[in-house]
């Protein structure tokens, strides 16, 4: 990405709308929850900041990069039932499970995260519209806050993604000075939102904080990742064992990654009675591909990790023109062995 | 010290004692370890050694690592603790003793989390297994590099997982199934817990075991219990209390407590400690008449 090009578009962002006091947080979150609305920001658990149902402002997390979760639990909830069964001697039912959709705010997501949407709904809407995904999605309203601080896990740059994109928001914030935001609808939703509230803002200028801009990684070019890997040359290229052998294969990458969307449908309950559940999945799982005769495609760690780089570089940009990653981090910080996805890109770079 | 692992990696893999040396090495930025896997004679300085090397890397020894198997003869670079495991996967026929080379680095300590890490190992930043760590002079090793540590484990074990097993003992049961329940409720099934352990090798789990399906995969406070209940079961008289569970774990669940509880338990039953004899047999696996036998009542 051109720095010049980045700066130049920084500048763009600053009519905001409205503005909103540190002290009327509490406000939103008591006018959104009035309505019936859940609202969801980034809160302290287990000495964490991640995404929860809030009631009040005081349990909103501030000065943190990235909460450890991606909101998209809240579209796309680990685990869920999605039908119900039964059978006796005389009869076998089924039943259909009403989705839970409720009226969503989320709070506090960064930039980075909030372009996984787009993704993902193309993903959901592919050839088959997955209402358990797209009723929630409609109902909920996203605002992102624009980033201050970051650390070096933080790539969003690399991704031609930014502190101030605004790709798959519907209200986009700045902090400013005095520990309050500026405030701007961006979609139909995002305006109609912040009308809804509009007794909670307030007008005027203030004056923002600088925006945190992760550096460029270097010698990255994601137009060269994308031609090695739609060349099929690569594939056994041993380049992945030397780069990969060290994955453990757990799937702590993929659920905390805001683009990941695997599931696996599961049946609880006896042989009479019980519910079919819809489940997060993960590639990294040696036995997401096997097969029921006992042959396993991917049977090598660095295979089902080429899978996850190439559905993020060549699956996604190709088939769905949509960003299979965003560079919040979030893969690089969980990792166990501290498996860089850069030091893939920098590598299918060359 | 880092000088004396190089020199001693290159020996061995010029001389082909060994195929590849498991260790640490950097990441880009050299701001954390990572496992790095040495072919190459002319690479071993690519080999770190500091109080960042929190990793037990004897899990790459396990079955579940084919391709580095396939490497052919290994040699690992191993805390005490990390050997502890490495004598657990001998005594339970995983590996022969004879089939790994064992660096042993003499150790003053590691950090709980390398993000903890700000330039200087203080005790706050450590985790309880170092602050009672009988093996800084590690055990079992083909080669030991470093200096033998000044340091005399404390005879009552201290720190904070001790601290709260007591105060969870001194709860009711209600309240620790309360306080247990809450903690597993976060579980997300991303199965690192298993993945990161060592002790954790069999090809097939039995969360993967679903015809029928005996502990349930879905991410629901009743299926994170029977998954960590199992777990915890499995892990019993074998955990040696590495800790790369908990650190691992992308929600903070206290694992070590989990874990470091049954080691008392079996201390108990039984008078054994895992990973100190490669020849002992872990005591949830073998029948010995001298045992207590006192919960049959």
């Amino acid at each position: 990405m051109n720095p010049a090009r980045l700066s130049g578009r920084m500048k763009t962002v600053s009519m905001a709308d409205r503005t909103l006091k540190k002290e009327d947080l509490g406000k939103l979150i008591d006018s959104v929850r009035a309505k019936g609305g859940r609202f969801v920001a980034p809160a302290l658990l287990a000495r964490q900041v991640v995404f929860r149902s809030v009631k009040s402002a005081e349990e909103v997390a501030t000065g943190y990069i990235l909460a450890r979760n991606s909101f998209k639990e809240f579209l796309f909830p680990q685990t869920e039932v999605i039908a119900e069964f039964s059978m006796n001697k005389d009869s076998v039912g089924l039943k259909g499970v009403e989705v839970d959709a409720p009226e969503t705010v989320v709070f506090g997501a960064r930039p980075c995260e909030a372009a996984s949407l787009k993704g993902l709904r193309t993903l959901f809407t592919w050839d088959f519209v997955d209402e358990f995904y797209t009723k929630r999605e409609d109902k909920t309203v996203v605002i992102t806050v624009g980033c201050t601080s970051g650390d070096e896990a933080c790539f969003c740059t690399t991704v031609d993604l930014s502190p101030e994109s605004t790709e798959g928001a519907d209200v986009y914030l700045r902090e400013t000075e005095d520990n309050g935001y500026t405030v701007k609808g961006l979609t139909e939703k995002g305006k109609k939102f912040l009308d809804t509230h509009d007794a909670v803002f307030t007008s005027g200028a203030a004056k923002e904080r600088p925006l945190f801009k992760p550096e460029t990684v270097p010698a990255v070019d994601l137009k060269r990742v994308s031609e090695r890997l739609k060349d099929r040359a690569h594939y056994d290229d041993p380049v992945w064992a030397k780069l990969t052998m060290k994955c453990i294969g757990c799937g702590a990458c993929t659920f905390v990654c805001p683009t990941c969307r695997c599931f696996d449908i599961t049946d609880e309950g006896t042989a009479f009675e019980g519910e079919r559940r819809k489940n997060w999945d993960s590639c990294q799982y040696d036995a997401f591909t096997l097969h029921a005769s006992g042959h396993n495609p991917r049977e090598h760690q660095p295979q089902r990790w080429r899978n996850r780089f190439m559905c993020k570089f060549n699956f996604y940009p190709e088939k769905f023109s949509s960003k299979g990653c965003v560079g919040c981090g979030r893969c690089i910080r969980v990792c166990p062995v501290r498996l860089d996805i850069t030091e893939v890109m920098q590598e299918f770079s060359k | 010290m880092e000088n004396i692992l190089r020199q001693k990696a290159k020996e061995l893999l010029s001389s082909g004692e060994v195929k590849v040396v498991i260790g640490y090495g950097w990441n880009r930025a050299k701001t954390r370890t990572t496992p790095v896997f040495i072919t190459d004679a002319a690479d071993t300085d690519q080999l770190v050694w500091n109080p960042l090397c929190v990793n037990n890397l004897s899990v790459y020894l396990t079955r579940k690592f084919k391709d580095i198997q396939a490497l052919g003869k290994p040699a690992i670079v191993a805390k005490g603790c990390d050997i502890r495991n490495i004598a657990v996967l001998i005594s339970e026929a995983q590996i022969k003793r004879e089939d790994v080379y064992i660096i042993g680095m003499a150790c003053q300590g590691v950090v709980y989390k390398q993000e903890l890490w700000q330039g200087e190992l203080k005790p706050n930043i450590m985790p309880t297994k170092c602050h009672n760590c009988d093996v800084r002079d590690p055990h079992l090793s083909d080669f030991v590099a470093g200096e033998k540590a000044d340091f005399t484990p404390p005879e009552e074990p201290v720190g904070m997982v001790f601290d709260k097993i007591r105060d969870l003992d001194s709860k009711s049961p209600s309240e620790r199934w309360a306080f247990w329940v809450k903690e597993f409720s976060r579980c997300i099934k991303c199965y690192a817990c298993r993945q990161v352990c060592s002790l954790c090798y069999c090809e097939r789990c039995i969360t993967e075991k679903n015809m029928p399906q005996w502990i349930e995969t879905s991410a629901h406070p009743r299926g994170n219990l029977s998954w960590n209940l199992i777990r915890a079961m499995h892990l019993t008289g074998r955990c040696t209390f590495c800790g790369e569970c908990e650190r691992a774990c992308p929600v903070n669940i206290p694992l070590n407590l989990v874990n470091q509880k049954m080691i008392m338990v079996v201390k108990d039953a039984f008078d054994f400690k895992s990973g100190y004899d490669e020849k002992a047999h872990p005591p949830m696996i073998v029948f010995s008449p001298d045992d207590k036998e006192n919960f049959i009542k």
